[in-house]
């Protein structure tokens, strides 16, 4: 209003997002004349808004009403007529020499972190991660925010390969984090609301680089699921720009940030099609899907019609999209036995008898994962946002592996009983 | 004796500035595009540092000033709140008040464009 058509404005926003709101706006290009009224303004009674706005601005201490009408009438100063934004300078690509455990506070302290133990970036470690793509080193990969509003931080092939160290990951795992930084999409984007993301991988890239999709695929009991999740959210603090309060403002924050939910898809177990696959790519490509919402909702088990029945007792903040994680029996049981030989027919069932009028099919979405030991499904509130393909990013020579790959153990499958007798 | 800790290098793992920044949904985006990397408009650090802000009013006796329901929970009654103290205080300033139709991250021309006719100052409330 201020500038496109020369309207005085007076913005009042609650004192909690004060230093939040001056910073996005000086960095905006406009020092705007806010006033704030004590915090929260939702779900308190009405005398108590009445008590506000009777009352004193909590930053400045003055009366709250008066400062609205200054903001409106009182000239310009010059520096607000000619207010020009602050250029944020230039990051290094070296940090300046210090030792390992003075690193290691560094890190912790400036939150570029989770706050776990992490792998130091060394030039040594870090070029060995390079050797995982093609790709030049200084290559533009994207940028990002945690943000809507502020500015997005831009990373090239080498600084997204500093992140894939600190994650402990090793360069097989580097095409598929790559991938996810390619997207431009942090895990975590700021909200009050406290958002959540899960990641699934497709493709022949989760046997190359041993990820699980089986038993546990959800757990902390793969190294590949482990690290790549966790490098999504190294990436999302570092290059998303996370600073608590200052620019997220989750209000509880979520543990599911940890690790995004990171699994790769059992297609080998699935009786439907892959889930790259019905979102337009081919079977042999190798992808990453990337969903989000704010929580799991629930679990249970067995038939379309349980789904239908969790699903009319739950929703999300804003409703309306479902994204389930299904055991493999559970798909086998939805088609064997009730028909659903495609999970959009499903998605269609399910949106129709829930409420036709608002919902679309294409927003409750099924991915395979798990161990077929319980017909078990979770459902969660996540939308989906887009599939990114990894195979841009794999050497022309394949995946970089180790000599020896670094793989937790596997599942015991076992086939004649005898297992059990075992440790 | 304890050895001397060796002073190593690393790299710097923060992202760079990049001169874009976010900017507000046009009138026909999904309310969820403000997150989406794909959807959301954009704005430049040259654009935004040549924007001005309004000259102030001498007064607001006699003028009209909008006053807009941002959509955030709470607002609708805090600023009919506002709505009334200047009833109750300062009669002599018009006010209307209007409920922004799209999200809060969305743009609303029409809207600004009423103001812009009708109105001298507007007033948004409440965020957060």
């Amino acid at each position: 209003m201020e500038n496109d058509y020369g309207v005085p404005t007076a913005p009042i926003v609650t004192a909690r997002f004060a230093d939040y709101v001056q910073r996005d706006s000086r960095s905006h290009g406009m020092n705007l004349r806010y006033t704030f009224p004590p915090y929260p303004v939702g779900w308190v009674p009405r005398e108590t808004l009445h008590g506000y706005v009777e009352g004193n601005d909590p930053i400045s201490g003055a009366p709250l009403m008066e400062e609205v009408i200054l903001a409106l009438t009182q000239p310009l100063t010059e520096a607000e007529k000619n207010y020009k934004p602050e250029k944020r300078p230039e990051r290094p690509r070296l940090l300046e020499p210090a030792t390992e455990a003075d690193f290691h506070r560094l890190f912790l302290e400036s939150g570029w972190t989770d706050g776990m133990p992490i792998v130091l970036p060394t030039e040594e470690r870090v070029a060995e991660m390079l050797t995982g793509t093609d790709r030049d080193p200084q290559e533009f990969v994207g940028m990002m925010s945690v943000t809507t509003h502020e500015e997005r931080l831009q990373y090239t092939v080498e600084r997204v390969a500093v992140n894939a160290v600190m994650a402990g990951a090793r360069p097989e795992h580097f095409p598929v984090i790559l991938a996810l930084g390619a997207s431009g999409r942090p895990s975590m984007p700021s909200s009050t609301t406290s958002f959540a993301s899960m990641m699934v991988v497709n493709g022949p890239v989760r046997d190359e680089i041993g990820m699980n999709y089986g038993l546990g695929a959800l757990s902390p009991v793969n190294y590949a699921n482990s690290v790549i999740g966790r490098a999504w959210t190294l990436m999302s603090i570092n290059f998303g720009d996370v600073r608590p309060g200052a620019t997220f403002t989750a209000s509880t924050g979520s543990t599911i940030n940890y690790n995004n939910m990171c699994c790769a898809e059992n297609e080998e177990l699935s009786v439907w099609e892959p889930f790259h696959v019905r979102k337009g790519f081919k079977a042999g490509e190798s992808t990453v899907s990337l969903f989000r919402g704010w929580n799991v909702l629930g679990f249970n088990t067995g038939p379309a019609q349980r789904m239908l029945q969790v699903m009319k007792n739950l929703s999300g903040p804003f409703g309306g999209a479902f994204t389930f994680v299904c055991d493999p029996l559970v798909a086998k049981s939805l088609k064997n036995d009730e028909g659903y030989d495609d999970p959009m027919k499903l998605s269609e069932w399910l949106v129709n008898e829930l409420n036709p009028r608002f919902k679309r099919p294409e927003m409750v979405n099924f991915v395979i994962a798990g161990g077929e030991m319980n017909p078990m499904w979770v459902v969660t509130d996540f939308s989906y946002f887009q599939t990114t393909s990894v195979d841009p990013w794999i050497p022309k020579a394949g995946i970089k592996k180790d000599k020896r790959p670094l793989r937790m153990p596997e599942a015991v499958v076992c086939k004649d009983g005898s297992c059990g007798i075992s440790h | 004796m304890r050895k001397k800790e060796e002073s190593m290098t690393v790299l710097d793992p923060r992202g760079q500035p990049s001169g874009v920044f976010g900017r507000r949904l046009d009138p026909d985006s999904l309310p969820w595009a403000i997150h989406d990397p794909e959807n959301q408009p954009r704005d430049t650090a040259e654009a935004l540092g040549a924007l001005k802000m309004a000259p102030r009013l001498d007064s607001l006796e006699g003028k009209t000033v909008y006053l807009v329901d941002t959509g955030f929970a709470g607002s609708a009654d805090f600023i009919a709140e506002v709505q009334d103290w200047f009833t109750r205080n300062r009669p002599d300033i018009k006010t209307e008040l209007r409920h922004k139709k799209t999200s809060m991250f969305t743009d609303e021309p029409e809207l600004w464009k009423e103001i812009k006719k009708n109105g001298d100052a507007v007033v948004f409330g409440v965020g957060g």
